[in-house]
């Protein structure tokens, strides 16, 4: 397992260094998806043998590597997205100076992730975790060397993910000094180191991750990546938030207080809600399909606050349960999300770009990646029989277990939660019939780019493979989640099935309503156009006037009852110019759009404070030497004062 | 199989499948009477379903197969949640299970397959009716799982079968939870049914359609498809109402005995409510679900407050 992990590795090394020169470039490729894939086999068999192998975890800065089952479903995880992103990759990036340089550092990223899920001692964890951070930002940086506007977008991305970062080293160290990495139970429950490692691991891994509000650096970043670097930073990148915070907030910390429960499930709840919510108004398929990322995150975060709780109240077995859920439901998001940022890159090159008003009818013209699309967007939308259903089902069942187990306030908060979720499903489901309807079906809302290139097998098949996953992990989720329910520290396990059997529930039997379904519609399908009932061919009907482009609907317009009903939250901003000439409306004007509350009310004043404080600062700088030689001097009569003092 | 989940199954197939057209015909008919017209009889709804399937359906041009499955889809999933919904306190396993959360996801595809096939015909009046029940679905939603929540938090056990067990009889209405969420529930109930003050069902102006205007491109058996799950959603609400969140016998032979009286009485509150309260303003209907959903969470508050 160790060597199979390590030789899946040096593939993507050898890859990488392969795509720096043009006549190797797409063998290098293939290299790092073949390592990619090696390695997901290496994580799925850790995770389903349930061994480790290589160190255990230390808290000393000696560098150690190892592998157990937790690392061993993420890395399966990160394989499993990685290599048909990467197969994508070899079509989608051209061997040009540009990509092939993406080519190569999109191997150093995998490895720094890599790197980060092996790492077993503080001082690995935490380079890891800063290269993970920094090698995408050079990937943006280089595909978009030109574009001011997206390295701007880079500086947000690493000036909050740094200034948020503080919390993981604070939350790392401190338990590294206080020896609790990898030992629980040396932090006394409810003391005070432990409510600060909490916090700090709260803010640090929840930048990470992009849980509200702290996310605001994920829908900036993530849609200028290229398509195939989106699909891992979405699909893989921001989990390794959530694997952190899991060895954190669930093992090392030891049993957490109820507040901190709270806390952990509040926070997961706005970022679903307020993730979705805004998503919704968003005009950028990119954009909008990060924005879900956040929404997606908070259901997982949801997931380790039941746990959390669950756990406080002594249902150990609800607590795996809705870990395992938690767990799921990071796979499951891995799979669909890598998916529709796949398609959206090979949508690009079908259709130009991808402001959501002017797709339309891709379903007809690239049926695959289209019908790969649907699958995604209804996996996202949590419809079964697909993926996302499953784990919203399990989270959903643990959230509903926090008010049987607990008392008044932990009790409503698990119930608040479980609205906010039902909400956030239906949300979503709302969001994705928008981006279906918009992108899929229809007629082209824009006449085709001159150079529009059809999606090659090679995208194709990556993106099937994924859709398939989606269906299989859909249809049959009992297989994986028995084996996540093992990984709680304190629990058995559950026996295996093909279904999702727990005491306590009306069970799902995935299989049998995936086969239900899909036959009684068939036959539904296959019935009604008989005999008689044969279809005659029509228009669509719009009061006997012929139905024109100029009529078509947009997203804005589709959604707007629902920011109608949300306008005191949402603070929408519309703005209508008419010109009119002899009492005859001559043209209108509209432009509308959903400001992001924590961006206006958090963030842009304290951006101003920042940049206040600056200019006064600058005042210090005065490029004159004798002025630095002056500071030193008053630093070192101070440090003078303050020993002698004896306050140093 | 023994003989009272024999008398179950036939109540739920039997009912569900075939009487639900039932339910809505005898709503039009109270309510005609109550309106002083005579209306058509309760029958109707059989009559419209035989008609719609000896005509021919339509095929919008340029649709994709994401309109011919749509109806399709939608009734598979009504099927679905009527095998889910049990009549009594017991039934039989129809392979589907028969969790409330599921049910939850069965209602939420059958939404989202004529909402998508309303963009594929591009047809302005059923995207208004599609984007109004979709904003609807929202706090919908919500107020449905938080009020399913408060019944199975009061029978320990989201098994539907096992939560008609769990709150019969006087013992789960010692505390105010289950009144709370049987209010929420009712409003869930005009809600999913498309009734007033919500929607109204009887109205041919397709500018107030919600749940009729994504309905207008269909013709033939696929129209057939979708009246039938129209019908059907009242079955599996009102058949939750009244084994649920309504005060119900302890043995599975008073439950069942009970349920066609239950139903009827629901459906004819249904023609009453109809008939009294005007349609209100799309736009405060999300208003009215939140009241709802602030319900079930006080329901939960006094499912808790005791312990």
């Amino acid at each position: 397992m160790g060597a199979l992990l390590l030789s899946g590795v040096a593939l993507v090394g050898t890859g990488g260094l392969l795509c720096a020169a043009r006549s190797t470039f797409r063998t290098g490729l293939s290299l790092e998806a073949a390592g990619a894939a090696v390695v997901a086999v290496a994580g799925f068999w850790a995770l389903a043998s349930g061994t480790s192998v290589g160190g255990t975890f230390t808290n000393h800065l000696t560098p150690r590597l190892g592998l157990d089952p937790l690392s061993g479903l993420f890395l399966g995880t990160l394989g499993l997205v990685g290599a048909p992103a990467l197969c994508f990759a070899r079509d989608y990036l051209r061997p040009t100076g540009k990509d092939r340089a993406v080519g190569s550092l999109t191997a150093g990223f995998l490895l720094a992730m890599v790197g980060v899920l092996c790492a077993r001692d503080p001082a690995t964890l935490l380079a890891g975790w800063e290269l993970m951070t920094l090698l995408p930002a050079a990937v943006i940086l280089v595909a978009h060397q030109e574009d001011r506007h997206a390295r701007q977008s880079v500086f947000t991305y690493l000036a909050v993910t740094h200034l948020g970062g503080v919390g993981t080293w604070v939350a790392v160290l401190l338990l590294a000094r206080a020896g609790a990495i990898g030992s629980p139970g040396v932090i006394h429950a409810g003391s005070g180191l432990q409510a600060v490692v909490v916090v700090a691991a709260l803010v640090g891994l929840g930048t990470k991750a992009g849980v509200m509000p702290l996310h605001v650096w994920l829908p900036r970043a993530h849609p200028i990546a290229p398509a195939p670097v989106s699909a891992l930073m979405s699909g893989v990148m921001i989990k390794i938030g959530i694997y952190l915070m899991i060895r954190v907030l669930v093992d090392w910390a030891g049993p957490l207080p109820v507040w901190q429960g709270v806390v952990v499930m509040a926070t997961g709840a706005l970022s679903a809600v307020g993730g979705v919510t805004y998503a919704l108004f968003e005009h950028d398929l990119k954009r909008l399909l990060a924005m879900h990322s956040i929404e997606n995150i908070g259901i997982i975060v949801m997931g380790i606050g039941a746990c959390v709780l669950l756990r406080n109240r002594g249902a150990d077995g609800w607590a795996a349960l809705a870990l395992g859920a938690a767990l799921l439901h990071t796979v499951n998001h891995a799979v669909f999300k890598s998916l529709l940022f796949l398609c959206a890159g090979a949508f690009e090159r079908v259709a130009g770009r991808l402001d959501l008003d002017r797709l339309g009818g891709l379903l007809r013209r690239v049926p695959v990646v289209g019908g790969a699309f649907l699958v995604g967007s209804m996996a996202i939308a949590g419809l079964p029989p697909l993926n996302g259903f499953a784990s919203e089902w399990l989270t959903l069942q643990a959230l509903v277990h926090v008010p049987r187990y607990g008392r008044v306030a932990d009790g409503l908060a698990g119930a608040l939660a479980l609205g906010a979720l039902a909400a956030t499903a239906a949300l979503a489901a709302f969001c994705f019939v928008k981006v279906v309807g918009l992108v899929l079906l229809g007629s082209p809302r824009r006449e085709p780019p001159v150079d529009a290139r059809q999606p090659s097998a090679g995208m194709a098949g990556a993106v099937a493979f994924l859709a398939l996953t989606c269906a299989a992990l859909g249809v049959a989720p009992g297989v994986l989640f028995a084996r996540l329910v093992g990984l709680a520290p304190w629990s058995a396990g559950l026996p295996v099935g093909m279904g999702l059997r727990l005491p306590g529930t009306g069970s799902l039997p995935s299989p049998a309503i995936a086969v239900f379904l899909i036959v009684l519609a068939g036959a539904l399908v296959l019935v009604r156009g008989r005999g008689r009932a044969a279809a005659l061919a029509t228009p669509t009907w719009a009061c006997g006037q012929m139905v024109s482009r100029r009529m078509e609907w947009t997203g804005a317009g589709f959604t707007k009852p629902l920011r109608l009903a949300l306008e005191v939250v949402l603070r929408p901003q519309r703005e209508v110019v008419s010109r009119r000439e002899g009492g005859v409306l001559q043209e209108v004007a509209y432009r509308g759009e959903v400001p992001h509350l924590i961006e206006e009310r958090v963030y842009a004043p304290t951006h101003r404070l920042a940049m206040a404080a600056a200019t006064r600062l600058r005042r210090l700088q005065s490029g004159n030497l004798g002025t630095y030689v002056g500071y030193l001097m008053g630093v070192v009569l101070i440090l003078l004062v303050a020993a002698r003092l004896g306050l140093v | 199989m023994g003989g009272a989940t024999l008398a179950e199954a036939s109540v739920q197939v039997c009912g569900g499948v075939l009487g639900a057209p039932l339910l809505s015909g005898l709503i039009q008919a109270a309510k005609a009477r109550l309106q002083g017209r005579r209306g058509p009889g309760p029958l109707q709804p059989y009559r419209e379903l035989r008609r719609l399937w000896s005509k021919s359906t339509v095929e919008v041009e340029g649709a994709t197969p994401v309109y011919r499955w749509a109806p399709a889809t939608v009734a598979a999933c009504m099927v679905a949640a009527v095998l889910l919904v049990p009549a009594a306190g017991v039934a039989p396993g129809w392979g589907v299970g028969h969790d409330a959360f599921a049910l939850v996801g069965l209602l939420a595809l059958a939404r989202f397959a004529i909402a998508a096939a309303a963009w594929d015909t591009g047809n302005g009046f059923a995207l208004m009716g599609a984007s109004r029940d979709l904003t609807i679905s929202v706090f919908m939603e919500a107020a449905l799982v938080l009020s399913l929540g408060v019944a199975s938090l009061s029978a320990g056990t989201t098994d539907l079968r096992g939560v008609v067990v769990g709150t019969a009889g006087g013992g789960a209405w010692a505390t105010p939870a289950l009144a709370l969420a049987g209010l929420a529930f009712g409003i869930v109930v005009v809600a999913e049914t498309g009734r007033q003050p919500v929607d109204n069902p009887d109205t041919h102006l397709e500018l107030t359609m919600i749940h009729e205007g994504p309905l207008l491109e269909y013709a033939g058996r696929d129209q057939a498809y979708l009246q039938w799950a129209a019908a059907a959603r009242h079955w599996i609400v009102l058949v939750i109402a009244a084994q649920v969140l309504l005060p119900h016998g302890r043995t599975v032979a008073a439950q069942l005995a009970a349920l066609p009286a239950v139903l009827v009485v629901l459906a004819g509150a249904l023609a009453v409510l109809e008939t009294v309260v005007a349609k209100m303003r799309v736009l405060f209907v999300p208003r009215l679900l939140g009241v709802g959903s602030a319900l079930a969470l006080l329901g939960v508050a006094a499912w808790l407050a005791p312990r």
